[in-house]
Order: C-alpha cells, then structure tokens, then sequence
C-alpha cells in the first residue's frame, strides 16, 4: 500500500467504514508509514467535527442539564 | 450552542473561525464569544473536577451534539437521554482526553457517534429507523444539506460553509456517507441497502470523503 491509499483507507478508518479485511492491510501500512502515518490519522478526525457542525444545532430539554448538574453534584460529594 | 456566533472577516463576510490541533488538522470551530475560555482550557478545568466547566462546555455543545445523536437515532426523548449519558461519561472520561491525539470537539463527536450508534443497536430499533431512513431515501436523497439555502451559503456562517463542501458532492456520494457516518453501516451494508455493487460504495466513500477532506482545507485557506 503507498501513502495514498493509505490517505484514502485512513478517511474510511476514521467513520468505521473499513471491512473486517481491509483493517488488518490498513494496520499493517499504519506501522509502515509511522508518526506520518499516526499524523495523517490525526488530521482525518477533523472529519468527525465537520459532520457533526454540518448538522443544524438541535434544542435539548432544559431537565437534562438540570439532571446532569445534579448527577455530577452528587458525584462530587464525598 | 443554538446559535453560533459569527465574526465578521476584513472583507465584510461573516465567517467562523479555524482551529488547529497539535498535528496540524485542518479542523473548523464554531467561533467564541472575546473572553470565552477555549474548548481546551474548559477540558482542562473539567479535568480538575470544575463543574462549571463541564456546565460551559455543555452550554456551547449541546445542541451540536443532539443534533448528531437524533441523526442517528431519529427519537427525540431517547436522544435527550443519551445526551445526558455523554456529558456524564465526558465528566468521567475527561482523564483520558489527550489533546496531543486532537481537539475536544473531535473527541466529544466521536465518543458521541458511538454511543448514539451502539444505542441504536441496542435498543433494536434498527429497523424501526431503517423503516424511516428508507422513506427518507427515497423522498430526499440528498437530505442530510437538502435545507441549506443560497441566502444561508451568503452568510457563510461555519455549518453553512460546511455544508456547502458536502452538497457539491454527488447525492449517491453524500448518500454512502451518511450511511456510514450516521449510521454506523459497513460498505457492505451499504452495498445491499442501496443495491449497488460493493466496489462502486468503497469508490463513492472514498471520493466523497477525499473531497471533504480537501474542501476543509480550502476552507481554512478561504478564512
């Protein structure tokens, strides 16, 4: 596998879209290419954020936060 | 964060702003109000136990959030839960964030988008969601940027120019990955439920994902 496939299956790694038996090549070109290879991995997650910022923020229940403060209030307390 | 806000650009546009992690990513952040502690000074306090923190961090991000995890799941009171579930587990996994392996946001979208996937298969509501994805398909296939609108794409606000980089892809493009980012399917899952042969899917994902990619980088150029 050359550094560009390896770009190309690292975008397929990053949202889970490799097959059973592409992940073990994908692997095994991950420890080829190293830190460069680790680096391109890194970038590939900026992916991850622009599809959730794609999305039209969507309003959640005022209770949630409330529960959630409460729960981690409760956590905190000894 | 239900409304981002925007920052005006020399040229008089409004744009949001680019971030940039240790290694360089060409991410894009929702922009911050002067003075807002930064994503990675708000992880930093919840890694101390600040619940203020965690309470800023969910005040800017909830909404991202929950719109990622009804895209999923398609259940508004399942995914208000689930949101609770993920701002717990950021409060109790925050030790374990590493800003040297990428930004707070990318790591609350991926822990996120696992969860909202493994609860979906949980709960076997698969079907139920497949029944309704089937219908989306069909009446919009391009519905994942099928509300974006030319006066929007003026303001350019961060999701606009975002969406803007995925609508110029091909619908059948868009399609695969929506299919596997949203809903967790493997190629050859999206083989069958799009009947179309499995190469011309691992084709459609890695065409369509290269251009994002790339269309983030113009991004950061363009701001």
């Amino acid at each position: 596998m050359n550094f560009e496939q390896f770009q190309n299956q690292s975008r397929l790694y990053v949202i889970g879209a490799l097959e059973a038996e592409e992940l073990q090549e994908f692997e095994e070109a991950r420890e080829k290419f190293g830190k460069k290879g680790e680096d391109f991995i890194s970038k590939c997650y900026a992916l991850h954020e622009a599809f959730a910022l794609s999305l039209r923020p969507a309003k959640s229940s005022d209770a949630i936060k409330d529960r959630l403060m409460a729960m981690v209030k409760a956590k905190k307390q000894p | 964060m239900e409304s981002p806000e925007l920052t005006s650009s020399p040229r008089g546009k409004k744009r949001g702003r680019m971030a940039h992690s240790r290694a360089g990513a060409h991410t894009i952040a929702p922009p911050l109000e002067p003075g807002a502690p930064s994503d990675s000074e708000l992880m930093k306090g919840i890694q101390a136990g600040d619940a203020d923190a965690l309470s800023q961090l969910y005040d800017r991000y909830n909404g991202i959030l929950k719109a990622l995890i009804l895209r999923v799941i398609h259940n508004e009171a399942e995914a208000d839960d689930l949101l609770q579930e993920i701002f717990m587990e950021i409060w109790n996994q925050a030790k374990n964030f590493s800003e040297q392996k990428g930004k707070p946001l990318g790591w609350m979208v991926t822990l996120a988008r696992r969860r909202a996937i493994d609860g979906l298969r949980k709960k076997q509501a698969y079907a139920r969601a497949e029944e309704r994805l089937q219908n989306e398909t069909e009446q919009q296939p391009d519905a994942w940027v099928h509300n974006a609108t030319e006066e929007e794409i003026v303001l350019g606000d961060t999701r606009v120019l975002i969406r803007k980089v995925i609508s110029s892809l091909p619908p059948a493009q868009q399609q695969a990955i929506d299919l596997a980012f949203f809903r967790g399917m493997s190629q050859r899952e999206i083989a069958a439920k799009t009947n179309t042969p499995l190469g011309t899917v691992k084709t459609r994902l890695e065409l369509g994902l290269k251009k994002i990619y790339d269309g983030l980088k113009d991004l950061k150029d363009e701001l």
